[in-house]
This record gives structure tokens, sequence and C-alpha cells, in this order.
């Protein structure tokens, strides 16, 4: 919404000392963000005002002419111009050098300069309304009329700004629609300058609401009056449409609205003013001279001001007379029946509408108009009294011929004031320090309250305009008081302390343990990926989109299904950095769902099963490597981010897993998840080439933390350990876990060092490297021993494993 | 042979010095006190002299042996005062070997650090799930009943509830608001805490705007307070975020769930508060909202509004993050692009 300085000066005397720099902030803090203010004047600059001293011919162009201007400085000015309506001794619009105009008033504003036209100097440019913004308070008849100042009548002299000359010296404050929903009574001008007035502690001008008397009624018929509170129908005969008087064109310009003709302008002018939205009917349209305010038949059809063909339903509230529609009830009038050129008599409608209605309507026509924005915020039906008294006042000043033949007010429910109590302990509480009972009473009065003091209680009855929704309980008012005083003006107070018990958080602690494990001592980068997956990669990791929970509008056709698994995030994430790196490692902790029953806080709300799952990858060159160090990450992750180790088992296969390489994580009895390397089949079908992957999934609620780090202390040993290293020769088929579990009863210390296959080693076979610790706990080993159990060790090796040493 | 010793002497020293490292004073210190050692042959000859030559000589072989001695450890004292590790040439410029370059997500940094900030304050770090209803997510929060934000403009809901009400339309969380009534139905009151998350919005991406962002919330309930204690809250937020106390306002703001409702706005940090086109020439920008706990909300969580209060503090984490290290584009944080990811340690 535009807020026009010049027009809040109607109801409110600011200060003079008041910069609009500190009526943007007070607002601003008080009220309403105010974005941002604009001077009008400021694209007015070098457009003045000239008078035509001498007209003479161009030597090498008819359709031009050589005008001597007086443009209010030393010398006069020589101007080539083609205006058709040039006459000597006239005053009219000249834009010097530095000027910026808009060309034929189309396209981007074009600096002036001083220049030659056809051979002949041209000082500047005297210029069309539509060429200096004045298109929609001047109109002309022809394309090439310029501003004439003295045929308009505007008294103006030679060298004057323009736009001090049309009233144009205004400062609009510029307010996100947005940020008024909730206060139905900011939606006019008037009902900002009562928070001008407030926050100032300045007067504001009161307003007619006085209705015409003693005239005969006009048949109106309200078949819905809980959404239709209100209807009052003014009719008035001896008018005509004709341009509105141009103080009132230029504040309607200046508020954001364009002026169309007088009977028109009326009506947008009390909107902007009071924010009751009107509506103007031509009288000889209205069938049987009776208005119905009903229900639309299914099938009925209304044609739009902005030539839009409706087909209503029964739920949309029409203005109609006896035979048809004529207005899409608060929205927007009917093409046919509205203000036409022809019209001489008019029905002023000044209704007010109830917002559901009004909302559910706007929202499937997508009109979203002046008028309907109003009605959906919740109007009180009191200001209808503002609105018909302002537009009939403003029908006798422009129209004093007219005359009001008859008046019907249909008024069937009242906007009640809400009455609410609000003791002075629950806002000394609440604001946290104490406020004048003065003070307060001042506040709320200038705001609209009326208020009684009795008991250390504020018996507060809320203004019609704030009781439609904005004002019902007490807080409200505390909100009121504590915005007007300014929330910058209150203290800083410390915050409550109740040291009951200190926040220990076991799983919390867990899940950023787990992160900044895989972080900083596994080298992998947490990534974000977003809860809806591409379906290529839902399918690629072999997972059935069927069973995915699934958005009734997603982002995009193929977004649908929402993740029940972090793996094809971790796919897509895979084909992107492909094309960046040769080897990374990335993992995401998220949530992911599964069709299924899940109540997190009441029976009532069953919600689909959500898992916490943890999900990384390595890619690069070398599978095996690639699986061993996401194996590595997994036998780590329990000593680091203390909890039981995991151990692993062939159990189930994940789906996108490789035939061969993959293992369940097993927390005691349970699957916790898996790791494996990505199937080629999935790399293929995510479109990852020449790359490959190892990937493990944890489901976290498996894991139980430790309450507390829990590394176990072991004794140092008293006696040296021998250190030795062993290359044996086995079979294919015999694996590490087969030699170790041979052996690890004879020894202190067991170490995996390699595996090798090559030249030297027989097909069938490989060789293991190991290195293990012996000693003696009561004694240093001798040779002797040591030789003894080196043998015994391999003995046992050859014995159970069929190892031989290499 | 007294001259011979003093040559030998003389010639000795010199070597000594000449000593470029300590192995080359090994061997002169073998070639000057060893078996064929020029001190060794004086001394083996001694037998061979007049008892009193016999004895000067002697006793000069020992004393020049002792010099030498006392040399070669000073000169071994010399080298390893002066000796390098490294053995040949080293470029001083060569990078060093790099640690290893995992990262967190600078969301994630964020959000650590202020979960450190809240916890020692003593406030507790709850997380709600993604999925929600529309009783959570709007209706225990006083959204109107025909509140725009419940519309699928607007919220995700999911397939099949679309068109159901309450406890039984269910959406991507739109917001975490939700999640406090959640907390209190658990917990009760008096409460403090902070629930970090993602939430999601159905609207038109772009570099400022996107669909699935994080937001960190903040809560206490408490009996008599006022709302000018939430200012420590929003203080704390701003002097972890930005590391040093930033100036912040309070104005007149409105949302459903509180009553009163306040916008918080930092003093813009690139021009000091003089205005600049970072904060539209402002000098503030608006960081998050806040407001005191509605009573319609305080019944939902069935606490009494009549003892209990509180107020919120909600602030949008990736804005946050934006700001502190002027990214420019909110898409980067769910690209997954590791080009960016890696630039925040």
């Amino acid at each position: 919404m535009n807020i026009s300085i010049n027009f809040l000066k109607r109801y409110v005397d600011l200060p003079s000392d008041l910069s609009y720099e500190q009526l943007s902030y007070d607002l601003t803090m008080r009220t309403v963000e105010v974005e941002e203010f604009i001077r009008t004047a400021d694209k007015f600059h070098d457009i003045v005002v000239g008078e035509i001293k001498e007209i003479k011919p161009h030597p090498n162009a008819d359709a031009l002419k050589i005008c001597m201007t007086d443009v209010g400085e030393d010398e006069i000015k020589q101007i080539v111009c083609g205006g058709s309506n040039l006459v000597e001794g006239h005053k009219v619009c000249v834009s010097k050098p530095g000027a910026e105009v808009v060309w034929h008033g189309e396209g981007e504003p074009v600096l002036i300069k001083e220049t030659k036209l056809r051979g002949e100097k041209s000082y500047g440019m005297i210029c069309a309304p539509a060429e200096v913004f004045l298109g929609d308070l001047i109109s002309t008849k022809e394309e090439r009329e310029i501003v004439d100042f003295t045929e308009l009548g505007i008294e103006c002299e030679a060298g004057q700004c323009v736009a001090e000359v049309m009233g144009l010296d205004d400062v609009i404050l510029v307010v996100d629609n947005k940020s008024l929903s909730n206060r139905p009574d900011l939606w006019g001008h008037y009902g900002v300058a009562r928070e001008i007035a407030a926050i100032y502690k300045i007067p504001l001008k009161e307003l007619s609401s006085e209705l015409p008397k003693g005239l005969p009624e006009y048949p109106v018929t309200i078949e819905e009056p809980e959404r239709c509170n209100r209807f009052t129908a003014t009719k008035i005969d001896n008018v005509c449409v004709k341009e509105s008087p141009a103080w009132m064109k230029t504040l309607i310009t200046n508020a954001g609205m364009r002026p169309i003709n007088a009977l028109v302008d009326i009506t947008n002018f009390v909107l902007l003013a009071v924010g009751a939205p009107q509506h103007a009917y031509d009288s000889t349209h209205v069938d049987g001279e009776e208005i119905i305010v009903r229900l639309a038949e299914d099938g009925e059809k209304l044609l739009l001001l902005d030539e839009k063909d409706l087909d209503l339903t029964h739920d949309h509230l029409v203005i109609c007379d006896s035979k048809k529609p004529l207005n899409l009830a608060g929205i927007k009038g009917g093409k046919d029946d509205s203000v036409l050129d022809s019209t001489n008599s008019v029905i002023l409608e000044c209704a007010v509408f109830t917002a559901p209605g009004i909302r559910r309507t706007t929202a499937y026509f997508n009109e979203k108009t002046d008028s309907a924005l109003r009605y959906e915020k919740g109007i009180d039906t009191q200001r209808a009294d503002l609105g018909v008294s302002m537009a009939l006042s403003l029908f006798k000043e422009i129209y004093p011929e007219c005359v009001f033949s008859a008046f019907t007010d249909n008024y069937p429910v009242k906007t009640e004031n809400a009455v609410i109590d609000i003791t002075q302990e629950f806002l000394d509480t609440r604001l946290g320090e104490v406020i004048e009972r003065s003070e307060i009473e001042d506040i709320l009065t200038r705001l609209g309250y009326e208020v009684s003091f009795a008991d250390g209680t504020y018996h507060c009855i809320v203004p019609t305009w704030r009781s439609t929704g904005d004002v019902s309980i007490h807080d409200d008012i505390l909100g009121d008081i504590a915005r007007l005083i300014g929330y910058e003006y209150f203290k800083k107070q410390p915050l409550p302390v109740s040291f009951e018990h200190s926040v220990n958080q076991v799983g919390t602690d867990l899940a950023r343990r787990l992160k900044e494990y895989l972080a900083f001592r596994c080298g992998m980068n947490e990534i974000f990926t977003y809860p809806w997956i591409d379906e290529k990669f839902i399918s690629a990791a072999g997972i059935d989109t069927e069973s995915c929970v699934k958005l009734a509008t997603p982002p995009a056709p193929e977004l649908g299904c929402l993740r029940a698994s972090l793996i094809p995030g971790m796919l897509e994430s895979i084909d992107k950095n492909s094309r960046y790196f040769e080897d990374f490692a990335i993992f995401e902790a998220a949530q992911v769902f599964e069709k299924g029953e899940y109540s997190p806080s009441s029976p009532d709300e069953v919600l689909p099963v959500h898992k916490n799952m943890l999900t990384g990858a390595f890619a690069g060159k070398d599978a095996k490597e690639l699986f061993y160090k996401v194996k590595g990450v997994i036998e780590g992750m329990a000593g680091y981010c203390h909890f039981k180790p995991f151990t692993f088992k062939q159990k189930a296969k994940p789906s996108w897993a490789d035939e061969k390489v993959w293992l369940n994580i097993m927390e005691g009895g349970r699957i916790a998840g898996s790791i494996g390397l990505v199937s080629v089949q999935a790399l293929s079908a995510s479109g990852i080439k020449l790359m490959s992957a190892a990937a493990f999934e944890i489901d976290t609620a498996v894991i139980e933390p430790y309450p507390s780090r829990t590394n176990e202390f072991k004794h140092l040993p008293q006696y040296p350990l021998v250190e030795q290293d062993l290359s044996l020769l086995v079979d294919e088929a015999v694996t590490w876990a087969e030699i170790a579990e041979a052996i690890k009863f004879m020894v202190k210390e067991l170490k995996f060092v390699e595996e090798y296959r090559g030249k030297q080693i027989p097909a069938g076979k490989k060789s293991i490297t190991l290195s293990l610790k012996i000693g003696n706990d009561d004694s240093t080993m001798t040779s002797k021993q040591i030789d003894k159990k080196m043998n015994g060790i391999i003995k046992v090796l050859e014995k159970k494993c069929g190892a031989q040493l290499r | 042979m007294l001259d011979r010793l003093e040559k030998v002497r003389e010639e000795g020293f010199l070597r000594i010095a000449e000593a470029a490292d300590r192995d080359a004073l090994e061997a002169v210190r073998k070639e000057l006190t060893g078996k064929k050692s020029a001190l060794q042959e004086v001394l083996k000859s001694l037998g061979g002299l007049e008892p009193e030559m016999r004895k000067s000589v002697g006793m000069k072989s020992n004393e020049v042996k002792n010099m030498f001695a006392e040399k070669i450890q000073a000169r071994a004292d010399e080298l390893i005062a002066s000796a390098s590790a490294a053995e040949g040439e080293i470029d001083l410029t060569l990078p060093g070997i790099q640690v290893s370059e995992g990262a967190l997500h600078p969301i994630t940094q964020m959000c650590y650090d202020l979960n450190d900030a809240f916890r020692s304050l003593g406030f507790e770090i709850y997380s709600e799930d993604d999925i929600s209803s529309e009783k959570f997510a709007f209706d225990n929060l006083n959204f109107a009943a025909d509140h725009p934000a419940r519309a699928s403009m607007d919220t995700y809901w999911l397939e099949g509830t679309e068109d159901k009400r309450g406890n039984e339309r269910l959406c991507l969380r739109p917001h975490l608001t939700g999640g406090s009534v959640r907390y209190l139905l658990e917990h009760g009151a008096p409460a403090r805490f902070v629930y970090p998350g993602r939430v999601y919005r159905n609207e038109t991406t772009d570099a400022r705007h996107e669909r699935a962002f994080f937001q960190y919330e903040a809560l206490i309930v408490d009996k008599d307070i006022s709302f000018s204690s939430g200012r420590v809250m929003i203080e704390t937020i701003l002097e972890k975020v930005f590391g040093r106390k930033v100036n912040v306002r309070m104005r007149e703001g409105f949302f459903p769930f509180t009553e009163p409702g306040y916008e918080i706005d930092m003093e813009c940090l690139l021009c000091g508060g003089k205005g600049c086109k970072a904060c539209n020439h402002a000098g503030w920008i608006e960081v998050m909202p806040g407001g005191v706990i509605h009573p319609n909300v305080l019944r939902a969580a069935n606490l009494d509004p009549d003892v209990w209060t509180g107020f919120y503090t909600n602030i949008g984490l990736d804005r946050m993050v934006m700001m502190r290290y002027g990214v420019d584009d909110v898409r980067l944080f769910h690209s997954a692009d590791l080009r960016f990811l890696k630039q925040f340690k």
C-alpha cells in the first residue's frame, strides 16, 4: 500500500519539525514497517512551467514551430516543438536539459539535452502530459497536444516546478501489504492518521458519519446476512461521467490507483480514505429497481469489468437485480451494469461483506482487487457510515446539481465492540516495568479504546475497527501499549534462572559426535539434499517408488517421492561431484520416511514412520580400497562416538549394494544398517561413469550411546613384548577371520598388514602378511621361548588354515 | 721428539677444526688418537728413549691426547649446535602435507555454535520430526482456519491427506514452531529449549528463496516474566554468530502464534548502520521474528495462559550463514557441491 503524506494531512496536522525519515522510522517501530519513502517531486526535476512569448515558423519543417519561451531564467529560450495546440502567451510544461521524460509516454525515461532539430537550436522540450507523468491527470484529445496550463485554468508562473503546480510534491510511504494483514483498520489513510496521532500525541480530525435522512427506500434484500452484514444503497440522480477535480486525481494517483472518471474516482477515494469499499451501478441497468444480495446459481454467468467471464457457483455471493447478477460481491463490478459513458444516475453501494467468503471467492477466481484485499481482512460494519457520509459529501462537492433520491440501510449484523479487562498487575509483570495509569489510558484512548479503571483493572471497550478479530484478548492490548511506548524503550531483563538439573542429552551428543567423527576423523564432507528426490535415483538405488510417501503438489513432477533412504541422494551427489573430483567422501544425516504409523505427540495424530539415517559414501577408482575405507569408518565409529562396537554379518542385502561386496552392520542381534560397494547397476542407472563408490547407511536410533565416555583402560605390559611379522601362503578360500580366530589366544596383539596376489604366488593362493606381538606376563621372553612360541603359532596356522610360511 | 709432538698437535688441531660434520670428526678422531695415529707411533717409540726424555715425551703425549679429546668434544658440540636434521637442500615454500579435509556443512557449524551458546545458558536441545500435521503446524499455533499459509501454494501436503483436516492432514513442516507444542506437551513447563531444523515451503526458488531451509528457534516458558527478557536470547544468538556485540532493535511485528509479536532488526554490519545497498539504505536488517507466546498456543500445550508465559525467537540459519560468509545464493546449501562445501572448515 502506498501512503500519501498529502492524503494524511487531510486528517492530521503533522508536527512541523517532523522529517519523513523520522516518520518512517516511528511507524516502522510502532505500527508497520515502512519499506521506503518516495518523493514524488523527484522525477519532476528540471520540468518547469514555460510561458510562450512568441511563435515563429520553422524554416525547414511545416509541422514544427519555434517557440521563444520564458522558463524563468535570465534569457528567453528557443524551443522547437511540434505541438498542435501552441498558443502565444500561454503557459506550458517545459523539460529543461537534465530532465528525464518518457518519449510519447512509453518506455524508459530519456535524458533531455540541448540539441538542434532540423537545423534549429532547441533548448529543451515542450511536453505532452504523458511525457511528463501527467497522463492520468491531464487528458488530451489528440496525440500531439501539449500541456496547456492556461487552457486548464491552472495558475502558475514561468520557472515554477511542475510537481508543485500539480500538487505532486508529495511523499509516499511504501508499505508491504502482507505486513498489514492483521490490521484491517490501516487499509485507509484515516486509520494510518489515527496511528500517527497516537504516536505523536496530536489531534486526529473527526469524520462525519451522518447518513441521509427522510429519503424514500430503495429496495434491498439480503438473503445471506452471514456473508453480507450490511448493505447501504443510495440513489443519486443528475450526475454524469466527467473528470474529477485535479486535487482528487492527484491524491488517487499518489496513493497508487488510477483516476478514471469522477463517479468511479469518488468510490476509490473513499476506499483509500477510510478503507470502505464502494461500488456504483448505473441505476437504469438495475432491472426491477431492486437489489438482491444472494448466492449465485450454479452455472450463472457474470462478465466482469476486466472482461473476465465468470462461471459462478453456489458458493459465490453476487449483487443482483431482479433478473441477473450485477457484481461479484465485494470483489469486482460487472461490465454491463457499472458506470458507463452514458450514466446519469447511479446506485451507490457501500456494504460490508465478511472475510471468509471473500477470501474463498477471490482465490477461486484469482481476483485480488483493492476492495477484496480490504474485505478479506475483516471490516467493521460501522465503517460504512464513514464511507457513505464521505462519498455523499464528495458527490455534493463535485456534482452540486446532483440529487439523492433514495436511500436504504439494510443492516442485519452489527459489529460488536470487543470488551476486555486487563489488570495492572498483568501489565506490570509482562511489560517488566510499571507504566503510569495516565499513560496507559492516554495511549489506549488515542487508539480509540474507551477505558475505565477500577480495582486494579482496566475495563477496555475496543473500537469496532479493531474488533473484527484483531483485538480479542488482553495480550493484544498489552501489545498495543508496548508498541506505542516503543519496544526500544524497555530495559533488557535477565533471563529467569531455574537450574534444577544440568542439561545432559546423550542422544543429542551422539548425533553430533557421529557427524564430527565422520568429518574430522574420517575426512568426509557433510552434504544436504532435499527430502524429495528424483525418481531416477530412487529407482537406481533399487527402491520401489510406490512404497514411498508422496507429496500432493511436488516441486516438479519427477520430485513427488519423499526419500525412504539417503542412498538416492548420495547417488545424485556422487554424480554431480564426479565432474570436478576424482575421489571424495560425503555423508548426510537426515530423516527418511516410510509408510506406516507413528504418533510422536498424541494418538490422534498418525504420521508416517520417520527414521534418523546416517549415510555416507566414498567415491573413487579402486573399488576394494573404497570398501575397506568404509568398513574402517564403521569399525572406528563406536570407539570415537562412545557406544558398543558393531559387528558385521551378511543377513539381508541392501537393494543398492553389489552382489558380493556387502555386509550388514549389526547392533546386538539387530540390523543397524549396511555397508557395501554400490552396485554397478545402481551406478550405471545414476549416470555415474568411470567411478566406483562404497557406501554405508545406519539407522542411528538403533545405537545406544554410553552414558559417558567408556574407553577401557588396560595396564601397560610390565615386560617387553616381541614383535614378529609373518608372511603366509594360504588358499583363496581362507579368510582373515579364520586366521585371526586360530591364533588370537596365543598372541598379545595381532594386526593385519597386507594381502598380496602376484607372480610369485601360485594360482588359487594368496599371501597374507600379519604382525603379532607375544610376551610373558612375568618375565622377559628368552630367545628360546620366542622360537618355541613362534613355531607353535606357525603349526597352528598350518593345521587350522593350511598356511605355509613364505 | 717434542718438536714432532708439537707438530702433531698443531696439525691435529687444524684437522679437528676442518671437520665439516660429525662423521668427518669421527674419522679425524680415529686418525689422531687411533692405533695407527702419529701419537700412538710416538708412544710406541718411547721405549727407545732416554729416561728423562721418555718422561717428558710421555707427559707431552698424554697432554696432546687430552687436548685432542677436548678439542674434538668442543668441535662435536659446535657441530651439533649448528646441525640440521634434514639432509641436503629443502624448499620451505612447498605446501605442507594436508590434514584430512572433511568438514561439517556450514549450516551445521552455525547450528552447533548456537547450540553451545544456548547450552551454556541452560537450554535443552530438542528436535521435531520433519513430517507434521495441520493440527500441530497450524491449528495449535492460532492460525486462522483460512489462513493462506495452509494452502497448497504455501505448504507441502502429503498425497492422500491434502483434503483432510487437522490431525489427518499431513505436511512437511512449514516452520519449527509446531515443535514447541510437542515439547511442552511432553515436558510441561517451565521450559527452556532450542529446536533447530529444516523446514519446507512451496515456493519458487531463486538466489534468495528456497523450498527447504533451516531455522533455529528458541523458547522460554515460565511464570511472571517480561518479554524484555527475550532480548538476552536475541543477543546471545547474534553475538555467537558474529563474534561481537551487535546492536539490535525490536519493533512491532505480527505472527499468529505470538501476542505481542515483534521483528528484530540488527544494525547492518557492512555500513555500521549508516545505510548501504545491502540494507536497502535502512541501516538495519531484519533478522528474526519473535514474540510472546500466544495464549491459544499455551492452551494447545495444556498450559494455563493465566499462569504461564514465554517468548519465541526464530532465526533463519541460511540467512545467518549467508551473512557470515557473504554467500549470495541460498540454493548452494542443498547443492551438495563439494566445490562450495570444502570452503567451510
